[in-house]
């Protein structure tokens, strides 16, 4: 009897040990938003898949893959499409790393109806998981000529109405 | 008994013990009130700093700065009664002359116990958004209840504090003409010592100076500005020190937190403890390069004795490991090379500029110095 309560014991400790060994990386979704999201790797795979290619650091072409940023931040009821007018139009996506760097977004240049422009955030470089220092998540933005925007390991995202 | 109670002597004793004991009681109410209300100016506190340091400031609504308020605090952040042993205040581990740093590695607290990491400069606390090497007090008034409450550190209970506090002459009133109530709380304090806190502004060094167009650098100082604000671009034979990445700006501050290439397997596995990420390993804040000069020994465990020394890890010792900051990966002056490579005369022109943060006018400001020490100077000589 006290050997089963000990194995249940470790099963238990073992499974509130987990979480904090190793714990995905998840992006949380907040602010002006009708649907607050945590998203994770699975919840990406539910979405059409774009391609974006733009030179990095190397000074060479690499093709990202990943999900347009506005169609996710749809998902979580952010005023986009008919809907990004008026004062929808003071609106901007602050988007943050774990290392603290943040950049932010007016949605208007996130969206359709505003640019062709392609803005993904990718989990893919080249066919390959990002990079630990770059990934899992990284934002790219087509075009763009410094690459300061394509912010990395990126861990929250919120929509905000300018103050 | 009998013959005592009529003894005149005695009596006439005790009755000049009570007037002296009236007396001097007399003086304490009137000169705690003078104290009080003579010296102590009052109303909300200008907070002045140079333009370009931007106005992203951080003040809790419920904690506006006042001159009352910054008094307290400043009374407050070199007060011993706040430790558990009468000995410890904030500026045991924040001295002054030293930008506010103790010149550790790591300090001792009531318990003689060590803290775990070395003890920051506190300077431009105006623009933090996130304290501790791992960021995770958001605010100056959450931050300060871990060094007074730790058991390792100042071991008070906040309660306990308030308490002592409560039971002095002067902090009552002193309360009561910050918060408009004599009550003393652990909140109370904190807000306090967080509004002196964000008067702690540094912007006088001889590089604002220069930002300001009131000082011309040294043929090393500007280089040393050049190399600080340069990535290196081998092919294109553009050397640089690529350090403005993370304390770039006029404040030489970003709230940045990284894995700085210390060790491959770090004794401290820094920010991972509360992400239980392991790209978070050995990452911590990117510390301000204020008054860098003064605030040795250098990094979250004080393991550089000089800044000679920490140049030396950036340039040839990083240490590659998975979590390593991205930017620190084959960042060279040498094509195709693995660190950064700079030549003895860089180095001396970096720790010139280094040298140029220095802010005089900071480190002997009487506004941020030892309240006490006026009325405890004869005790002390």
């Amino acid at each position: 009897m006290k050997k089963q309560l000990l194995i249940a014991c470790i099963a238990f400790l073992s499974f509130t040990t987990i979480p904090f060994i190793s714990q995905a990386q998840t992006i949380k979704i907040s602010g002006e938003v009708s649907t607050p999201l945590t998203i994770d790797a699975a919840y990406l795979q539910k979405f059409t898949q774009t391609t974006v290619v733009r030179k990095d650091r190397d000074g060479k072409d690499h093709t990202y893959s990943g999900v347009i940023l506005s169609e996710i931040l749809k998902n979580a009821g952010v005023t986009l499409g008919p809907e990004l007018k008026g004062e929808n139009l003071t609106k901007y996506l602050l988007v943050e790393a774990s290392d603290g760097y943040q950049v932010i977004f007016a949605l208007a240049e996130l969206d359709k109806s505003f640019t062709d422009r392609t803005i993904i955030l990718a989990d893919k470089v080249d066919g390959a998981p990002l990079a630990p220092a770059d990934g899992p998540y990284r934002i790219i933005v087509q075009d763009e000529k410094k690459p300061a925007r394509c912010i990395k390991q990126v861990t929250a995202m919120q929509v905000h109405f300018v103050k | 008994m009998h013959q005592l109670k009529h003894n005149p002597l005695l009596s006439r004793q005790s009755l000049r013990k009570g007037r002296v004991m009236f007396l001097l009681l007399i003086f304490v109410i009137v000169s705690g009130w003078c104290y009080v209300d003579g010296g102590i100016e009052t109303g909300p506190y200008n907070l002045v700093y140079p333009a370009n340091f931007g106005n992203r400031i951080q003040i809790p609504a419920d904690n506006p700065t006042t001159k009352q308020g910054v008094y307290l605090g400043r009374m407050l952040f070199y007060e011993t009664k706040l430790s558990a042993n009468n000995k410890l205040s904030c500026s045991s581990c924040h001295q002054q002359d030293k930008a506010f740093t103790d010149g550790r590695a790591f300090s001792p607290g009531v318990d003689g116990v060590l803290t775990p990491r070395n003890s920051m400069s506190l300077v431009n606390l105006l623009w933090a958004r996130r304290l501790f090497w791992d960021g995770r007090a958001n605010g100056l008034e959450e931050q300060a209840v871990t060094p007074l409450t730790n058991p390792h550190e100042m071991g008070q209970a906040l309660s306990i504090s308030a308490q002592r506090l409560s039971q002095t002459a002067n902090y009552p009133v002193l309360f009561k003409l910050v918060y408009g109530d004599e009550k003393i709380t652990g909140d109370k304090i904190v807000k306090a010592l967080s509004q002196f806190e964000r008067t702690l502004i540094s912007a006088n060094s001889h590089y604002d100076q220069y930002l300001r167009g009131a000082y011309q650098p040294t043929p090393d100082e500007l280089k040393g500005i050049e190399l600080f604000n340069t990535a290196p671009q081998p092919e294109k034979g553009i050397r640089g020190a690529n350090c403005s990445h993370c304390h770039g700006g006029p404040k030489t501050y970003m709230e940045l937190f990284h894995n700085n290439g210390l060790d491959s397997l770090p004794k401290d596995s820094g920010i991972e403890k509360l992400t239980a990420l392991a790209t978070d390993r050995g990452r911590f804040k990117v510390p301000t390069l204020r008054n860098v000069a003064l605030t040795a020994p250098y990094m979250h465990d004080g393991r550089f004795k000089t800044l000679d020394e920490v140049i030396d890890h950036y340039s040839e010792h990083i240490e590659q490991s998975p979590a390593l900051s991205s930017f620190l990966r084959g960042e060279s002056n040498e094509a195709g090379g693995k660190s950064l490579k700079l030549n003895s005369i860089e180095k001396k022109q970096l720790i010139a500029f280094l040298n140029m943060l220095t802010d005089s006018a900071f480190i002997t400001n009487p506004a941020f110095s030892d309240p006490h020490i006026l009325s405890t100077k004869n005790k002390k000589h």
